[in-house]
């Protein structure tokens, strides 16, 4: 499992159109690939659920990667967020 | 006071029978889904007093407690620790409910769930098909005519090929190649074999084949081991199924087995192949001997005195037909004309296929399901004409009553034609056309109401429709009730005449706001037109609110508000996202009516929106409609 954290930069947050972004970053990869905002998580590749969580400039979140590929996952995801967040 | 997730878990667990009759666990955003195992170990009583339990309900084999928004995924988190089971999809939860099961109950909804979605073609046919027999029959003088013969090849088009639509069907439902199901279903009719209605008729048999002696020649595969009778499926049902069931199984076992790199075209040609020659030479001869026997079983129980012979073969007449048993049948006809010039056998026929027209027109009144009605309607019309196919698979032998009622009703109608003693003087025609047949119309006609008034009332009085078929209003009611915090808000618009514009499955998806519909890759956002977040549409709005597209859940508010998440019971999951990077006005012009989790009705008002605000703050107006779990939805359609 490997785990990090990401405060957002993005002015609009987490929204529709990088979400969607992201769920196709998220399909590339076996791994599995879970969103953290407080108590709450959703999965990442679940766009609605995602955009459901809320999550605004200045919120930290923990993203979770499991799965056998979770070492080239959570690189390429944590570029991904650091690109479009 | 909050509620103790820990304790309602073990609460709930501890109704439920034990871990072995949990088959799996998965929650939606209100509700915690149970696949049960047997559910008469569970206790239900208990379960709805357990404090955080808004409300239960049992449908598909799954068991749905209603707990709540942001609750139901704290108690359900808390279930899998006390029960040790590991967390389940949606998905995995339905399987597991249609594999609870039994056997037999899987093996019969199998010819349902295949005929289900061919019913828009054989039900046009088979009423067509039968109006133009039926005034072919009236008068001989348009039998004759060329537009008789275009629109009679119009009509049976669909009967005639029968097992190719069968077959593609098939492999959708066993999850074959659709491809490769046409490919077996065309086989099976193949012009290279003799037409299975003519398999009584020796001229036919002699001219096709060029022989003398009225036999059908077979092709000696292993000696006299293993031979092929050179005869088609014409008509035939189950025999199609299992051969496609045999060719999805063998192609899937393949998939695994074959290396990639020669899959391609081991594959393919090793299933058609394989599943041909064990069609061709086993499954075919079993069905083609089972036709001999219910031939020869049928000329003897004809002979029964006191009409009791026929009385059972007009119950079991509709049996033969599911089977595919009943192609030889006029050569019990033809011989009867021949011997004595009275058709004796027509009124068994008629009224065993006028009692299917009846159970079906009882469902079609009777139901509440618009769906079911629009297919028993109909389906039933065609029955009444003779053409019973719609009827029977698409509604009485799926539901099953109505079938056993109308096999009742056939019985009793049979009965009575044999002890009158009625004839048809010629044959092929039955149900109203065989008005024109008959010797004795009075009598013929009271034997017809007999036999479709018994099949009526007792599938009125013994078919219930399925809870779940009755759409919409009652079981949502029910959950309205149980879920009283959420009650919504009444402000629904009629949906008719609102156009449809996805379908996945059954399920439709309403264009959620009026204007003009535009392709998604004409959407002015490029990450929206390459389909990164689903496939859908554009809508270029004419009114400034949106509406609810199908009965569901919101499971989004964006933080600023112009965008909604919706889902629907049967795992839509739709982003209505209001003009092109308005993310970025912060909520300003947007003035969402519901909240998220709230429950939604198809037409209800979710969000107003100014239009000029989004012109005003220089961005496209289009609404962006997208399913984003497109790719995971069967059968999802774009479009009308």
């Amino acid at each position: 499992m490997k785990e990090f954290q990401y405060t957002i930069t993005d002015p609009v947050g987490i929204h529709a159109r990088p979400a969607g972004l992201l769920k196709a970053e998220v399909k590339k990869f076996a791994s599995s690939v879970q969103v953290f905002k407080g108590d709450a998580s959703c999965e990442a590749a679940k766009t609605l659920k995602l955009m459901g969580l809320g999550i605004v400039k200045g919120d930290t979140i923990t993203v979770r990667i499991e799965g056998e590929d979770e070492e080239a996952c959570a690189e390429a995801i944590e570029a991904f967020f650091k690109a479009n967040f | 006071m909050a509620l103790d997730y820990r304790k309602c878990a073990e609460e709930i667990y501890s109704h439920l029978g034990g871990k072995d009759n949990i088959a799996s666990a998965a929650h939606c955003a209100t509700r915690l889904r149970l696949a049960i195992v047997d559910n008469s170990k569970i206790d239900k009583k208990a379960l709805e007093n357990v404090e955080g339990v808004k409300g239960l309900f049992d449908s598909n084999g799954q068991l749905q407690l209603i707990i709540g928004t942001g609750t139901v995924n704290k108690v359900y988190d808390e279930f899998l620790a006390v029960s040790g089971l590991t967390a389940a999809t949606k998905d995995d939860v339905k399987a597991a409910a249609a594999a609870a099961m039994p056997w037999w109950k899987r093996i019969l909804k199998t010819p349902g769930d295949i005929f289900v979605p061919i019913l828009p073609a054989i039900v046009a046919s088979g009423l067509m098909m039968g109006l133009v027999e039926a005034l072919g029959k009236a008068s001989p003088a348009f039998a004759s005519t060329d537009w008789y013969g275009f629109l009679d090849t119009v009509a049976n088009t669909a009967f005639a090929f029968l097992p190719v639509i069968v077959a593609v069907s098939a492999a959708r439902v066993f999850g074959g190649n659709l491809f490769l199901g046409a490919v077996i279903g065309l086989l099976m009719i193949h012009t290279n074999f003799l037409n299975a209605w003519n398999v009584g008729n020796v001229d036919a048999i002699n001219s096709f084949f060029g022989v003398t002696d009225g036999v059908i020649p077979r092709w000696h595969l292993v000696g006299n081991l293993l031979t092929v009778q050179r005869v088609g499926y014409q008509g035939h049902v189950i025999p199609v199924m299992i051969a496609v069931w045999l060719m999805s199984k063998l192609e899937k076992w393949l998939h695994k087995h074959v290396p990639e790199m020669i899959d391609l075209f081991v594959t393919p040609l090793t299933t058609v192949l394989v599943t041909a020659f064990i069609t061709l030479t086993i499954v075919g001869p079993i069905f083609s001997q089972l036709e001999t026997w219910v031939l020869a079983g049928a000329k003897l129980l004809i002979t029964v005195g006191f009409g009791i012979g026929s009385f059972i073969m007009g119950a079991i007449y509709p049996a033969t037909v599911v089977m595919g048993l009943h192609h030889m049948y006029n050569v019990i006809e033809a011989g009867m004309i021949a011997e004595t010039g009275k058709n004796i056998w027509m009124p068994i026929a008629s009224a065993a296929n006028f009692a299917q027209f009846g159970a079906c027109l009882a469902v079609a009144i009777k139901a509440k399901s618009q769906r079911t009605k629009a297919v028993a309607l109909p389906s039933s019309l065609s029955a009444s004409l003779g053409i019973t196919e719609p009827a029977i698979f698409g509604i009485n032998f799926r539901f099953m009553k109505p079938f056993v009622c109308g096999m009742i009703g056939g019985a009793f109608g049979a009965w009575f034609g044999a002890v009158s003693k009625i004839g048809a003087t010629t044959y092929g025609v039955t149900g109203i056309p065989g008005l024109l047949a008959i010797d004795n119309i009075p009598i013929y006609c009271i034997m017809l109401l007999i036999a479709s008034g018994i099949a009526f009332v007792l599938t009125w009085f013994v078919w219930k429709e399925d809870p779940d078929d009755i759409p919409k209003a009652a079981p949502a009611d029910a959950e309205a009730d149980a879920i009283e915090a959420e009650a919504v808000e009444a402000d629904v618009t009629d949906t008719a005449g609102i156009p449809v514009i996805m379908r996945a499955g059954t399920s439709t998806v309403l264009a959620p706001v009026k204007g003009r519909i535009i392709a998604r890759d004409m959407i002015p956002d490029e990450s929206f037109a390459a389909g990164i977040l689903g496939d859908g549409v554009g809508i270029e709005p004419e009114e400034e609110f949106v509406i609810a597209p199908f009965d569901g859940e919101i499971s989004s508010v964006a933080e600023s508000r112009h965008a909604i998440g919706i889902d629907s019971p049967d795992g839509m999951e739709l982003l209505i996202h209001v003009g092109v990077d308005t993310v970025s006005m912060n909520g300003e012009g947007f003035t969402p009516l519901i909240k998220e989790g709230d429950k939604v009705k198809a037409g209800q008002k979710i969000l107003k929106f100014s239009r000029e605000t989004i012109k005003a703050a220089g961005h496209p107006d289009v609404v962006v409609v997208l399913m984003t779990n497109s790719d995971d939805l069967d059968d999802f359609t774009v479009g009308e």
